[in-house]
């Protein structure tokens, strides 16, 4: 790795309002989901672009075919997020939303995308809310169905030089439903996130 | 540089007149503003809308379900989006491309964002829709190219049946269906009779016309489940998914015998022709694909020498 982006209290602040936000992000995905919804702590990693491949396939794990849903936010900060859904993540939350039926296809990609947004929306906003930033949201679309977790990111096309990993689990009432949610972030949007936290740090 | 004040007419006349949907709901699901570009897709004028409750006014509108993604932006303060991939629209509007669309009413984006008072509360929600009719078309256009494309790699260019790279693509496929889920398996291997004397005699034009009309001749004697393909030059192979080797034999046979019958000519002069078969059965203790090939491969060469234009079973050692 090439340089450390946050300092050891930047990152200790970065997951303090991380666990704040998903204190709000399990509110907001229980009244969704009408049930109750128990997310892990996340663990933070900052990586070198080089190496995001790798630290999603073991954050993952690579034995299981995948489906990712990605959307983009900016504003004060900027970057992409991807959602990481095991194979049977969309028949999981059928289940628990109460669809009896087997979905179609699009009503399934139509649930994947409404529960990344929220998942997404949930732990952003609760971030920004925390620091004091402003983002918006451009529509989720489905990057992969059913693939390989090392086809989900292709080095050669990452602009960026740093990536924020977020990891993320959820489980609903003791299901074992798991998913991944990763943050990833361009170098100046990384710089924009560290002010705001000495912002927060400042302000405490 | 306009000043903030001098912009807002500017930034009404905008909202009013961009070609984009807008509109803003209260908590009670009233229509507190609306476009012209709403209006006129709606035919509805803002003074009729303003004020009165969404779904009162648009009782086609899915409610159960629009209503619990509004409410989803007024509680968790957070955007929504549907898509026209998902949802091809919301409000059943007319595009427009009469003429070259091809879909029966405008394809939609929406986003539905939270507005916010000051005490960080969500007073409205906002929704844009954008048409996105192009698109959905120029996708459409996009997906039946692929399509052509994919059905074309599989295929033979002279004789339209299926080519040798999808025939074992096929064969692969049924093989480890059986293998898992247990059932039957046939493969018919075939090669036309002195078909270099073809060629030598009649020339190469002859010869591609032979093998057309042969493709057509066995074309309307297989199973519809059965997967006919040019193997080779002039070898052809037909897939039996769920037959046992006394039904492919009999298969088999109504192809040697119509290719007999099949009245083949060129330039109206006859040109009479038979095919040599040879058949195989999976068993469980075959191990591989290439493996039923070979053995149907070996019978039809039995075929071959034993005469010609007849049919053979491969033999298991016993």
């Amino acid at each position: 790795m090439s340089l450390t982006p946050l300092t050891e209290d930047q990152r200790d602040a970065l997951q303090e309002v991380l666990n704040i936000a998903m204190g709000q992000a399990g509110d907001s995905l229980a009244r969704i989901l009408d049930a109750f919804v128990e997310l892990s702590v996340p663990r933070i990693r900052v990586v070198d672009v080089s190496h995001v491949a790798d630290t999603v396939r073991e954050m993952v794990g690579d034995r299981h075919e995948v489906t990712a849903v990605r959307q983009s936010f900016f504003d004060d900060l900027r970057g992409e997020a991807l959602v990481i859904f095991g194979a049977n993540g969309c028949k999981d939350l059928a289940d628990l939303m109460g669809y009896a039926e087997e979905l179609d296809q699009q009503s399934e990609r139509e649930l994947l995308l409404d529960v990344a947004n929220v998942l997404v929306g949930a732990i952003l906003n609760g971030i920004t809310e925390t620091l004091g930033t402003e983002l918006s949201y451009s529509a989720p679309s489905i990057m992969a169905e059913k693939a390989q977790v090392e086809t989900l990111i292709n080095l050669d096309q990452l602009s960026w030089s740093h990536a924020l990993l977020l990891e993320v689990n959820y489980s609903l009432e003791n299901r074992d439903f798991k998913s991944h949610l990763l943050l990833l972030m361009a170098e100046e949007a990384i710089d924009a996130l560290r002010g705001a936290i000495d912002q927060f740090m400042e302000s405490i | 540089m306009l000043s903030k004040l001098d912009a807002a007419p500017l930034l009404e006349f905008i909202l009013d007149r961009v070609n984009i949907g807008v509109f803003v709901l209260n908590r009670n699901m009233e229509v507190v503003l609306w476009n012209h570009f709403m209006e006129t897709n709606s035919q509805r004028p803002s003074q009729d809308v303003v004020g009165k409750n969404l779904f009162e006014l648009f009782p086609e509108l899915p409610k159960q379900w629009l209503e619990r993604k509004i409410q989803s932006v007024f509680v968790l303060k957070n955007f929504a989006f549907t898509s026209w991939e998902q949802r091809p629209y919301l409000f059943r509007f007319q595009h427009n491309r009469p003429v070259t669309g091809g879909v029966d009413s405008m394809r939609q984006n929406c986003t539905f964002l939270p507005v916010k008072s000051s005490s960080g509360d969500v007073e409205f929600v906002c929704v844009t829709l954008i048409d996105v009719t192009d698109t959905s078309i120029y996708q459409s256009m996009m997906q039946d190219a692929l399509n052509k494309l994919n059905e074309a790699s599989n295929r033979d260019g002279l004789t339209g049946i299926y080519n040798r790279r999808f025939l074992e693509s096929e064969l692969n496929k049924e093989f480890c269906r059986v293998k898992r889920y247990d059932g039957s398996l046939s493969f018919i291997l075939l090669d036309l009779d002195h078909f270099k004397n073809i060629n030598d005699e009649k020339g190469h034009l002859a010869g591609d016309e032979i093998l057309r009309r042969t493709s057509e001749v066995l074309s309307s004697c297989i199973r519809e489940s059965d997967s006919l393909g040019r193997y080779g030059g002039e070898e052809f192979a037909v897939i039996c998914p769920q037959t046992k080797l006394k039904g492919a034999m009999i298969l088999a046979e109504r192809l040697r015998q119509s290719v007999e019958n099949g009245n083949f000519s060129f330039h109206n002069e006859r040109v009479p022709l038979t095919i040599s078969v040879g058949v195989a059965e999976l068993y469980p203790d075959t191990p591989t694909y290439e493996r039923l090939i070979h053995e149907a491969d070996t019978a039809l060469y039995q075929s071959k020498e034993a005469g010609r234009n007849r049919v053979t079973a491969f033999e298991r050692p016993a």
